[in-house]
């Protein structure tokens, strides 16, 4: 038998408070996304931003450098990105929800917000968080403008095409059909064109135990 | 201070019912029952020690927790003198860039204000509105209109446009009188006709703009005009990125095509367009012609700079080449409107006294009612905090009570 492994608890302890002590030393978002305009470099890791990026930095600002100067850190605003304004047509906005600001950063320029997402046109349901804030790419959209933003009306999504499926398939699928149910199966089993299935861990997981459902505990 | 301001707005105010010939003579624009302190002054007194806040305030930011609003309000209101606004600066910064800095109240900003222009700190309170990044003032629409209001009294036109820059910013032009009030001030600032720098300019133009188009009389459009005229001449000279960087305005190319269809616009409609701003819109235009031919002149001798610079985009020369186009554009447009008879001979000024004459009065009540009935919500959400702040120092006195018993219970047995 293997030697009882010895409780070394003050290594334990000592484990715990190394994890809480670096829990409590992450950088600031300020720290972390500081910049050094000169040479694109950030001072907390060394690292340089990619160069097609120079422009950008030395032109735009941040989300939070416009949010810093506004009424309420400008809750209920709309904000495009410049790179979605370049790519597509349809105008695609935040409207900040809630925000929350890291108050160590000089020029409260830094932190989280909340909003909500128009992309190209589509409203989406929920409030998530709003991703690439520290990006130099963002403009606020003046009052002005923002019924503009607002009434554009998407175009209808084209139906979805079917085509007929291969044909040792479809013979394989009537086969089944027939020897399960019996009947010889009255409409052509169309493939739709479009799948609208998020590929992750929880359709993969759904797949398996309908694949066990249907087989029975056979094994 | 205060009651020889308050004098003369009584005795003046007799005066602005009978409209006088003499309107240079007369600056007040805001009547008597606005620039009122006596609403403000019959709120409910809490008199603190601002020696003890300042303390407290200490401890608890070395002790590095959060400072609640009601504390920093309580400072901000017992101001009485001179010294004592600066501190409040030091402690409103603080307060800033500790995590409450969202709950900062709106009565605490209005009332920093209102202490402010009391002690004769009006260059501070013009500084933090400058840097309201760092301090988080963001007054709300009737303290702008008393900022203003303060600045045109004393004829200081180049501070009330500062002002008005900062509405801009905010985009706060919601309120008739603040529209009023904002262009009274930048008409008064430019028919002294100054030497603007470009960010001047562009400052001025952007507010011109915002406000302009809240209004669709021959005053806004004018203002709409002369706008998109000083941002289209920031955006020929320095492109389109300097003319909306950190500003709220549209950050598409052409603003002085904008100016064109404003124009075109005034043509078509019922309104007509001041003559002093088409003056002022041609001098602009000629000036940009000619420091465009100097420049294709000279552009031999400064190839160099060019490679170094190298950022100018194609849609900012595209813009540059179409300068000719706009010069003849504008040049028929103007003899289309003198021809249509919509060129208005009155000063852009006196268009804005006349529109204050007639609107202010009326725009002012609804803000006065509106003014009390939130004075009156202030005070019950302070009212609020204060027995908020008693219960849950009553429960810290209960809970520590309860521990020493337990501790001296434990102790004992």
């Amino acid at each position: 038998m293997v030697k009882k492994k010895r409780l070394r608890l003050i290594a334990e302890m000592a484990r715990k408070i190394r994890a809480y002590r670096e829990l409590k030393s992450r950088p600031r978002d300020s720290q972390k996304f500081a910049l050094d305009y000169e040479t694109m470099r950030r001072p907390l890791t060394g690292k340089m931003l990619p160069v097609l990026a120079w422009q950008d930095v030395r032109r735009e600002s941040r989300l939070f450098s416009l949010l810093a100067g506004m009424r309420m850190f400008g809750v209920g605003r709309l904000f495009t990105r410049k790179s979605w304004l370049e790519d597509h047509t349809e105008p695609s906005y935040w409207q900040i929800t809630k925000v929350k600001v890291d108050y160590t950063s000089e020029n409260m320029d830094h932190g989280k917000a909340w909003g909500i997402l128009t992309y190209k046109g589509k409203q989406e349901g929920e409030v998530k968080e709003v991703d690439k804030v520290m990006y130099h790419d963002w403009r606020l959209v003046p009052k002005h403008m923002e019924q503009q933003l607002k009434d554009f009306e998407p175009l209808p999504e084209p139906p979805v095409r079917y085509t007929p499926y291969p044909p040792l398939l479809r013979a394989m699928m009537l086969a089944q059909h027939k020897k399960s149910l019996g009947s010889v199966l009255a409409e052509e089993p169309a493939l739709p064109l479009k799948r609208d299935i998020v590929l992750n861990k929880d359709y993969f997981r759904k797949q398996e135990q309908e694949e066990q459902r249907t087989e029975g505990t056979a094994v | 201070m205060a009651a020889s301001v308050l004098k003369r707005c009584v005795t003046a105010a007799v005066k602005v019912k009978c409209l006088s010939p003499s309107v240079s003579v007369r600056r007040w624009l805001l009547s008597a029952a606005y620039t009122d302190t006596k609403v403000w002054e019959a709120r409910e007194k809490d008199p603190q020690n601002l020696a003890v806040l300042a303390t407290i305030m200490d401890r608890t930011y070395d002790r590095n927790l959060p400072v609640s609003s009601l504390t920093v309000s309580r400072f901000v209101d017992n101001i009485s003198s001179r010294e004592e606004v600066d501190q409040a600066e030091y402690y409103l910064y603080k307060f800033r860039h500790s995590p409450n800095c969202w709950y900062l109240r709106n009565w605490t900003i209005h009332s920093w204000i209102r202490q402010c222009l009391k002690y004769g700190a009006r260059e501070k309170a013009l500084h933090t509105l400058k840097n309201k990044v760092q301090y988080g003032i963001f007054p709300d629409d009737f303290t702008f209109n008393l900022l203003i209001e303060s600045y045109i009294k004393d004829g200081d036109f180049k501070s009330a446009c500062s002002v008005v820059e900062e509405v801009m910013l905010q985009e706060a032009f919601d309120l008739p009188s603040t529209q009023i009030l904002s262009l009274y001030a930048l008409g008064s600032y430019l028919a002294t006709r100054p030497q603007l720098t470009m960010s001047e300019e562009r400052a001025l133009g952007a507010s011109l703009l915002i406000c302009g188009l809240k209004q669709d009389n021959t005053v806004g459009l004018s203002a709409q005009l002369v706008g998109n005229a000083l941002l289209g001449k920031v955006e020929m000279l320095k492109g389109i990125h300097a003319v909306f960087k950190g500003m709220p305005l549209f950050w598409g190319h052409g603003y002085l095509g904008r100016a064109m269809a404003v124009m075109e616009r005034a043509a078509s409609a019922d309104v007509k367009l001041s003559k002093d701003t088409l003056d002022y819109v041609n001098n602009l235009l000629q000036e940009l012609s000619s420091t465009s031919d100097t420049d294709s002149s000279g552009e031999e001798s400064a190839g160099e700079e060019d490679k170094k610079e190298d950022v100018v985009d194609e849609d900012d020369q595209a813009e540059q080449a179409k300068l000719p186009q706009y010069v003849a554009r504008f040049t028929e447009l103007s003899s289309q409107l003198e021809s249509q008879g919509k060129v208005d001979s009155a000063s852009f000024q006196a268009l804005v006294t006349a529109l204050a004459q007639e609107n202010l009065a009326a725009a002012e009540k609804p803000d006065v009612e509106q003014y009390e009935s939130q004075v009156q919500a202030w005070e019950a959400e302070r009212r609020q905090l204060n027995q908020r702040e008693k219960e849950m120092r009553e429960k810290a006195e209960q809970e520590r009570q309860e521990r020493l018993a337990a501790k001296a219970a434990a102790q004992q047995a």
